[in-house]
């Protein structure tokens, strides 16, 4: 192992005014006493390491650049597949301001396999593009009933949802019952209106379970 | 005395809803309330907690946060929306779309000209207040998370903005967050879910008071944006701070029910180490606290078990009086039954459809308190569903049973029963005055409809075989604005007296069809108002408990009303804590006046002595006990019967018999929602 270092220290003067020491040093027996490390090889050993750690750092963040870098690429790439071609886009905001100037345009540009756009009964917020295409704003009230759900559901979770700790009604009233004064029974049992169609259903099912009983004798 | 056979009813399924926030003003000392389904009750703290207003909801508006400016009052919702409310004509006047997604709250700078809001999409939206509307005027900086709570620093420069897992504080004027102040999660399992800053409060001196879902209360310091101190005060979520007007004191509403108070206080003799210190823990409610407010004396809080507590606070006022009792709200201070007296039919007014019950019968006879075999059981007749998204604001039904109506804030609607109710025609050409009503009276004959509407004016609508024609509009001389919340008419059709929120009460002559007099003002809003059948003399009773009767022949007091403010009345009828709803007399005997609150019924008998304030009022029981004789040395003029709760109602039909529709607390406590599971020993 030492032998390694001094082959890679013999590469600066300093090392190899040490090397002589260590080669010293190594002839002695196990049962001498531990090796004495100069001042400047442990200086020398501890530039090295910081040296290769800069020189990995440097390299890793070249390499991250460049994957950076592809990836952008590769998001513009697929921005500019995905948006409509110029031609639309522009087309579209021409349309916007001047639907009159434009709609004569179009009529001119228009040949005759075309389809012909229906001048009267279009819709306020649709506008019909060289014919197959037909832009329309969104109604206003579907995203708005949508987020006013998310946020209904945000706080109905985090007040009732996973991790609540909830009871029910009828425990905390039976709980009340318990520790009263008077102390009586649990509330299903108290209140005859309690819980009237859990009780119908386990009377339906106590009087078909004893019918099943009845058979088989 | 008397003998009456009662029907008690519990058929009518009335349940309230939750409170989501409140607002006190206190100027004004008005508090708004606003509940679940998006109504809005205003309650008028210095006239015995009387719910003065009540402006029904909207589907789909539910207030999520309240804030009053002056006297108007805003409110923003989960649709996105903020609201302006008009007081007056107890009805939304505009909304106004703060595209930014739904709004969690609403605040606005001490100066009273900006409105800030807090968005799901991570924006304070400031809004500029204008005489008529308000003006959307920036953004500040969007945030990443949206924003739970708002509040303003009381110099009006910067904003304390409550998040996910974060407090910003934002400089009001350059809109960008100055600081961050990062909150702990949870421990255990709460660990890895967000901790969410419930409610947050910005004092004077820079002091920022959080509330957040790890049921923590953080003490951080606004100037360096660190934090002070901690307090865990649940297991469950801080769900509402209030500070008081001074900043001495600071309650925080938890999930458990509790209310817990932290009070600015040094811990040893000297003013330089004063820190906020929590002291005291009030559990009046079962469920969740939503909302708190905190007056100069009193801490009221709602939430999920419906009910309003007011707690005055004991260092404040005087122990052992009348202002130091807590009050429990919990039923409205309104009819929201009526009764067609001479068909014997019940009107059920819900906030989306009305219910038409056909009373049960029993031939039976029976000594007092004997409950006699039913003949014949109470059937459901017709269930209404309302039109349109707004909530029914009122109804009535004629006494023979012929005429229903009801009415919600933009639109009114008529229906003629015919066949014994079995037909129902809706009457479709109306007059087109006839809108929107606030409270509606049928004449006792049927024939006549009275609607109020603004301005404190009635409208009188003429009803015959299958449609109706306007006849006449009343209007009072005084011009006010308030809005009409009782009305009445006399059995012989001659008379109409109505009250508005500002105590004025106007008598009309129906025969003349003008203003007949105005009753002298009283300081208390009246609660319940009613005309004598035979003498027409008027019955008024203020949220004070104070009673009033009133010739109308010879526009004076009379001698009896004289007698009784003369002795005052007993100290155990003043100090009762819910309001008279509804006045009626007895045909049989006509110096009785029938008058019923949520816990009793109370029959006065004019010609009997009225009670010393030394001896017991409740002594009906004690009377039945005495042999004849020594009962009319003991007896006096109110008879009171605890034996019926909760009074939604107490009619007397025509066939003498009354009418007495409950709704026990344990019916509305059973169909609440979930609430926190509290392990307690040996359960």
């Amino acid at each position: 192992m030492v032998k390694k270092q001094r082959g890679e220290a013999s590469s600066s003067l300093k090392m190899e005014k040490v090397s002589d020491n260590f080669n010293l040093m190594l002839e002695s027996s196990d049962d001498e006493a531990p090796e004495e490390v100069t001042f400047e090889d442990s200086k020398a050993q501890a530039l090295k390491s910081m040296k290769l750690a800069l020189d990995t750092a440097r390299r890793d963040k070249a390499l991250l650049k460049e994957k950076r870098k592809k990836r952008q690429e590769l998001f513009q790439e697929q921005k500019k597949r995905k948006l409509l071609p110029a031609a639309v886009l522009e087309e579209i905001a021409s349309k916007k301001q001047k639907p009159s100037e434009d709609e004569a345009e179009d009529e001119q540009q228009e040949e005759g396999g075309e389809e012909t756009k229906k001048k009267s009964g279009k819709l306020a917020n649709a506008r019909n593009l060289k014919g197959k295409y037909t832009v329309q704003t969104v109604k206003h009230g579907a995203s708005e009933a949508s987020q006013r759900q998310t946020a209904e559901d945000f706080l109905q979770s985090r007040l009732y949802g996973a991790g609540s700790c909830r009871t029910t009604s009828n425990e905390l009233l039976s709980l009340e019952n318990k520790k009263g004064r008077n102390k009586s029974a649990a509330v299903t049992f108290v209140n005859k209106d309690w819980a009237c169609r859990e009780k119908a259903k386990a009377e339906k099912l106590k009087k078909r379970w004893i019918h099943k009983q009845q058979i088989p004798c | 005395m008397a003998e009456f056979k009662v029907h008690r009813v519990r058929f009518f399924d009335y349940m309230p809803t939750a409170i989501r926030a409140m607002a006190f003003n206190h100027r004004t000392e008005r508090l708004a309330v606003a509940r679940a389904d998006g109504a809005l009750e205003i309650f008028n703290f210095a006239d015995n907690y009387f719910q003065e207003k009540v402006i029904p909801g909207q589907d789909g508006r539910a207030a999520e946060a309240l804030c009053w400016l002056g006297q108007r009052l805003f409110s923003a919702g989960l649709n996105g929306e903020i609201t302006e409310y008009d007081l007056e004509n107890l009805r939304p006047r505009y909304t106004v779309e703060a595209y930014g997604g739904p709004i969690w709250s609403i605040s606005s700078n001490s100066q009273g000209t900006l409105l800030a809001v807090g968005c799901e999409d991570g924006t304070v939206k400031i809004f500029e207040i204008l005489e008529e509307r308000i003006q959307f005027q920036r953004n500040l900086d969007r945030q990443k998370g949206r924003i739970i709570s708002l509040c303003w620093h009381p110099s009006g420069t910067l904003i304390a903005a409550g998040m996910m897992d974060m407090i910003k504080i934002f400089d009001a004027e350059s809109g960008r967050a100055t600081h961050r102040l990062l909150v702990e999660r949870g421990v255990g399992a709460s660990k890895s879910r967000e901790v969410v800053v419930w409610s947050i409060v910005f004092l004077s001196d820079h002091t920022i008071i959080s509330g957040d879902s790890a049921g923590k209360v953080q003490v951080w310091d606004g100037l360096t944006g660190t934090l002070v101190r901690t307090h865990l005060v649940t297991k469950w979520d801080v769900l509402a701070l209030s500070s008081s007007q001074d900043e001495s004191s600071v309650v925080a509403g938890t999930s458990e029910g509790t209310v817990v108070q932290f009070q600015f206080l040094s811990s040893n003799v000297g003013p330089q180490d004063k820190e906020w210190v929590r002291t005291r823990t009030f559990k009046n409610h079962s469920h969740d606290v939503r909302a708190l407010a905190h007056t100069d004396t009193a801490v009221v809080s709602g939430g999920m078990d419906t009910q309003l507590v007011v707690r005055p606070l004991l260092d404040k006022v005087e122990k052992n009086t009348q202002e130091s009792a807590m009050r429990k709200i919990a039923f409205p201070h309104r009819s929201l039954v009526c009764c067609a007296k001479k068909a014997g039919l019940l009107l059920f007014q819900f906030p989306d459809h009305l219910e038409l019950w056909r009373l049960g019968e029993s031939n039976g006879h029976g000594s007092p308190g004997d409950s006699l075999p039913v003949k014949r059981k109470p059937e459901k007749l017709i269930q209404l569903k309302r039109k349109g998204e707004d909530h029914i604001s009122c109804s009535a039904v004629s006494p023979c049973g012929g005429w229903l109506a009801y009415s919600t804030v933009s639109s009114f609607r008529l229906y003629r029963l015919q066949n014994n109710t079995i037909s129902v025609t809706k009457v479709s050409r109306l007059p087109k005055d006839l809108r929107s009503a606030q409270q509606l009276c049928f004449s006792s004959d049927s024939t006549k409809l009275f609607a109020s509407s603004c301005r404190s004016s009635v409208l009188v609508v003429d009803l015959n075989q299958s449609d109706c024609k306007y006849l006449h509009t009343l209007r009072p001389k005084s011009g006010s604005s308030q809005p009409v919340h009782l009305l009445c008419v006399s059995e012989d059709g001659k008379w109409l007296a109505t009250a508005n929120t500002d105590c004025l009460i106007h008598v009309f002559n129906l025969d003349k069809l003008k203003l007949h007099c105005t009753v002298p003002v009283y300081s208390s809003c009246p609660t319940a108002i009613a005309i004598h059948p035979t003498n027409s003399n008027l019955v008024v009773v203020h949220a004070d408990q104070q009673i009033f009767e009133y010739s109308l022949v010879q526009k004076e007091y009379t001698e009896w009303s004289r007698k009784l403010q003369k002795r005052g009345l007993h100290p155990l009828w003043m100090e009762r804590d819910t309001p008279i709803t509804h006045i009626a007399f007895n045909p049989k005997n006509p110096a009785h006046i029938i008058l019923h609150d949520t816990f009793m019924f109370c029959i006065i008998d004019q010609n009997l002595p009225l009670p010393e304030a030394k001896t017991p009022l409740y002594n009906q029981m004690t009377l039945r006990s005495l042999p004849e004789s020594e009962r009319i040395m003991h007896s006096h003029a109110f008879k009171i019967c605890k034996h019926f709760q909760h009074l939604l109602c107490v009619r007397l039909l025509e066939d003498h018999s009354l009418v007495v529709v409950e709704r026990p607390l344990l019916d509305i406590q059973s169909q609440l929602p979930a609430p926190v599971r509290q392990k307690k020993f040996a359960t």
